[in-house]
């Protein structure tokens, strides 16, 4: 399984409204960034690519901006927000954070900005790249 | 109780001027209060969160909305047992604040009205909310009949009850159910679900009983000219889900 992270490349309002918001609710974040991501079966990451990029009902050269991730994982910094209620993994989205050196944040600042913010646990799952691979370790239940 | 009705709107509200008017044609004293004169909701003795999506729905419908400052005074107000009633976004807005069902800490959500299902799109369907409590469950429906059918519109594309099932039982045993999708004669089966909500839920009540978080829009079927074949009254005659306005509007002038 491949993961493709499509993100805005003109100013992202949501992005923006969740910064705001995480800081007014104590989060030290200094950047985010938003992606939607996709799941494919696909072995050739350059074929994906091109592939994705040809489909426009998600993506349009002019706003966004497409990366093949090196492993079907979250980055350093960030969470995927999968819902509860899905059969197969299609989709998640994506937020990652940094700090004020441009470095990915913390996991524990991480944690907080999912407690506070970014996932509602009624309808949400958090994927981070540390219960990932716990879950993928057989660490922790699904 | 003074009874001044404070209606909230935020940015991406859209449903505010046909919640005051039918507040004001029920006899409320109301005003709308925008997002910019937060600490202005110290001046009210309740609060009504109308249809819309406040901050554009931005991270999760209701979910910026309810960190926002007026969020502040409005739980502060619910904790005092002022009477706070959440309509469509304003219900999303009131689980995102954890107001309702009440079963966990506040700004921490134990439910959630989510993504419709099965089918994953927007609804909009007249539909009819029956009461699945006594009517002084909630302080918001007490001079409604028992077994109480509201007339509404369901218009929403996120309006499912959604919880994990330690939380639908608690919702339960709650007593926190208060309205359920019914057809018109009051029946109640499963093809008058229109979003695959969890347990039928139309409509969430905290265990004070003074907060009301209801899906649908009784503010859409309220006068006689939504429906010509009323007569009573003329045509600008409040009827139908004004009942659930008139209920309410009684409460706060108690």
């Amino acid at each position: 399984m491949r993961a493709v992270a499509i993100s805005l490349k003109i100013p992202d309002n949501t992005a923006y409204t969740a910064l705001v918001t995480l800081r007014r609710l104590c989060v030290d974040v200094h950047r985010l960034e938003r992606s939607d991501i996709y799941f494919f079966e696909s072995d050739d990451a350059a074929a994906l690519a091109k592939r994705v990029a040809a489909d426009e009902t998600i993506f349009n050269p002019n706003k966004h901006r497409l990366t093949v991730l090196d492993e079907p994982l979250p980055r350093a910094g960030e969470v995927w927000i999968e819902p509860l209620a899905a059969c197969r993994r299609e989709r998640a989205g994506a937020w990652r954070l940094f700090d004020e050196t441009g470095a990915p944040v913390s996991a524990a600042v991480l944690d907080a900005a999912i407690e506070r913010l970014l996932c509602n646990p009624a309808i949400d799952r958090a994927v981070t790249g540390e219960n990932a691979r716990d879950r993928d370790n057989g660490n922790v239940g699904e | 109780m003074s009874g001044r009705i404070a209606v909230l709107v935020f940015p991406g509200t859209n449903s505010e001027d046909e919640t005051l008017r039918l507040l004001r044609d029920c006899g409320g004293d109301a005003e709308l209060v925008h997002w910019t004169q937060a600490e202005r909701l110290r001046e009210y003795d309740a609060y009504v969160l109308s249809g819309g999506f406040a901050y554009e729905d931005r991270v999760r419908a209701g979910a910026i909305a309810a960190h926002d400052r007026m969020m502040d005074f409005v739980i502060e107000g619910a904790q005092r047992g002022n009477l706070v009633f959440g309509i469509c976004n304003g219900a999303q807005i009131l689980l995102e604040a954890a107001l309702v069902p009440g079963t966990g800490a506040i700004r921490k959500p134990t439910a959630a009205f989510a993504r419709n299902g099965p089918a994953p799109h927007f609804v909009c369907r007249h539909i009819y909310m029956k009461l699945a409590a006594k009517p002084s469950r909630c302080a918001i429906t007490a001079t409604l009949p028992d077994d109480a059918l509201v007339p509404a519109w369901a218009a929403h594309a996120e309006g499912r009850l959604a919880a994990t099932p330690e939380h639908l039982d608690e919702i339960l045993a709650g007593n926190h159910l208060l309205f359920v999708y019914a057809h018109a004669d009051g029946s109640i089966d499963e093809t008058a679900i229109p979003n695959g909500s969890a347990l039928g839920c139309a409509g969430l009540v905290n265990r004070e009983g003074n907060v009301l978080a209801i899906m649908p829009h009784p503010e859409r079927d309220a006068w006689n000219f939504n429906h010509l074949d009323r007569r009573d009254g003329g045509v600008l005659a409040p009827s139908g889900g004004a009942a659930l306005f008139r209920s309410f509007v009684s409460a706060v002038s108690s």
